[in-house]
């Protein structure tokens, strides 16, 4: 059995997801379609068995964990110790029992008493894989907040603020919103973070708060075209970010169902493509390139004629193998490692 | 100019989004509405000092009002200056932002500069800032910035009628009606990306609520 946590808005909902292989036939007051036989009829009894029968995935819902949250939710986290999750809209984060539905405990709160000061908003936030007392919240600024809960029940001072100063080179209309964070995530270990914000992606080690130890360029090319993606609304895309199970590579989307790889230890990152024109079932992938500028070699596809409808927001690489699950828009693309 | 216009069309775009943002199923949305708030303060700063550059200085100068989505829907009557923030418009944010707002104009279609030394009221009526000054000149209650953030007004002001929905109240219909048609026509309206980037879905019909929507207002 296992179980998942979903949100919509701002309603959270426990689920529990289950297989079902197997049905019992043979009942005695019913037919096998559901309608009762007359019992009259009924001459001999009979134990129901099972048999097998089609693989069947079912989800049902177990808790519903409401009217907790004004705005809207963007993350939900569960902690370490199985018991409690936190759930984090635009300016609360909230501690739940697994559970308790009808009550939750406000352990960050960054709403202004006048909500003409509000300069920032919470856009992510997780628990630390191994601490059960530590979680990181991200901002629209570009920060993260490490919070200890044995601190004090309301967070909002952090033990840590992790933050690295704006590039004036970089500086341009759209500077602020790019530079907000869309997901932060620990790595297995627990001793790094990585966050994405729209261009690029940031490994934090969590003893170092003024600056990144790695950064990666997702798409750097689409710097200039900012003022398109604005007028489009891709610039408010949120991107999410995974690591694999060892730590060593990290994986995030980008647009023309592009996704993207960075090998921690080698520094070599590749870019692949979720799409089924493009890669029959079984086939290995080829890496593609992106043409930012000047003559584009054969096979390469120029920034231009990339299709930003096309995006990829979230991903997800399995904690043991590598098996990784990419989203387009109406798809889900389960990829794994060539078996030789 | 190309600087000035290039800003002027970001403030007007991102006025309709935070009007469609509003449209939306599941309400306001906090982060959205404040990012296109940081966009559109970034743009008008740096109109405001592109214009004190090109133009100049005149005596009275006035508070600007922009579209603040941190205040409630019903608190229409809100029409401070935004909060301060220790930016002004300096010549220093155009030295800095004008390459970068060059290059970002460059990837969006360019206008014809144009430079005149017509009086400023004149000066304003070319095609895009009608919708952004007023026909009437009401008078603006002074609120100056703090830092002395500030934008310039057409010469002569004149009392308004009546303080009816708050500081600005012609300044707010004004926007409505010049907004009313660009909101309500096809996606196309604003202007257009190019190619690579596809237009965001229809807008919605706009309806009673436009005149409580509508809450960007840029006193000049």
């Amino acid at each position: 059995m296992t179980q998942v946590n979903t949100t919509s808005y701002k309603t959270i909902k426990l689920w529990k997801i289950s297989e079902r292989d197997k049905r019992p036939e043979g009942y005695n007051l019913k037919e096998e379609d559901g309608r009762y036989r007359d019992p009259t009829t009924v001459t001999t009894l009979r134990v129901p068995v099972f048999r097998p029968m089609d693989l069947m995935v079912e989800a049902s819902p177990r808790r519903i964990f409401a009217n907790a949250h004004t705005y809207h939710i963007n993350s939900i986290s569960i902690n370490s110790d199985y018991e409690t999750y936190l759930s984090a809209d635009d300016l609360r984060i909230n501690l739940w029992h697994l559970e308790i539905t009808d009550r939750s405990f406000n352990i960050v709160d960054i709403k202004p008493a006048n909500m003409e000061e509000l300069t920032e908003v919470i856009t992510a936030a997780e628990f630390h894989p191994n601490s059960c007392n530590t979680f990181v919240y991200s901002s629209s600024k570009g920060t993260i907040r490490l919070c200890d809960m044995r601190a004090s029940a309301l967070c909002d001072r952090h033990s840590k603020l992790f933050e690295e100063p704006e590039d004036p080179s970089n500086r341009s209309f759209f500077s602020e919103i790019i530079s907000s964070i869309s997901d932060v995530k620990f790595s297995h270990s627990g001793r790094y973070m990585m966050t994405r914000d729209y261009l690029s992606v940031k490994i934090w080690d969590l003893n170092m708060e003024n600056r990144p130890v790695e950064t990666y360029q997702v798409h750097e090319y689409l710097r200039s075209k900012l003022c398109s993606l604005y007028e489009n609304d891709c610039i408010f895309d949120k991107f999410e970010c995974c690591w694999n199970g060892s730590d060593s590579v990290v994986m995030t989307g980008s647009y023309n169902n592009f996704f993207r790889m960075f090998d921690r230890n080698t520094k070599r990152d590749i870019t692949l493509e979720a799409s089924r024109e493009n890669n029959k079932p079984r086939t290995v992938l080829k890496p593609r390139k992106v043409c930012a500028s000047g003559k584009r070699k054969k096979d390469e596809i120029s920034v231009d004629s990339l299709d930003f409808n096309k995006k990829i927001l979230h991903t997800a690489w399995h904690p043991k193998e590598n098996i990784i699950a990419v989203a387009t828009t109406n798809n889900l693309y389960i990829f794994q490692d060539k078996v030789n | 100019m190309e600087v000035q216009k290039e800003a002027q069309r970001i403030m007007t775009l991102s006025v309709w989004k935070m009007y469609h943002s509003r449209m939306q199923r599941g309400g306001l949305r906090l982060h959205r509405s404040l990012q296109l708030s940081l966009v559109m303060r970034s743009a008008r700063e740096l109109y405001l000092s592109a214009k004190v550059e090109a133009l100049e200085p005149e005596v009275s100068l006035l508070a600007a009002l922009p579209s603040d989505p941190r205040l409630h829907p019903p608190r229409e009557a809100e029409s401070t200056a935004e909060t301060p923030d220790g930016e002004h418009p300096s010549p220093e944010p155009m030295d800095t932002q004008a390459p970068t707002a060059e290059e970002t104009s460059a990837c969006c279609a360019p206008r014809p500069a144009k430079v005149s030394r017509k009086r400023r009221s004149s000066s304003l009526s070319d095609g895009g800032d009608t919708g952004l000054v007023p026909s009437k000149k009401a008078r603006l209650e002074e609120k100056e910035e703090e830092e002395g953030a500030s934008s310039e007004v057409a010469d002569r002001l004149q009392p308004p009628p009546a303080q009816a929905e708050g500081a600005f109240p012609n300044l707010a219909r004004v926007l409505q009606r010049r907004f009313s048609g660009l909101l309500n026509c096809s996606p196309a309206a604003p202007p257009t990306a190019p190619p690579a980037c596809e237009a965001k879905p229809a807008c919605r019909p706009a309806d009673s609520m436009l005149n409580v929507l509508v809450r960007a207002v840029v006193a000049f």
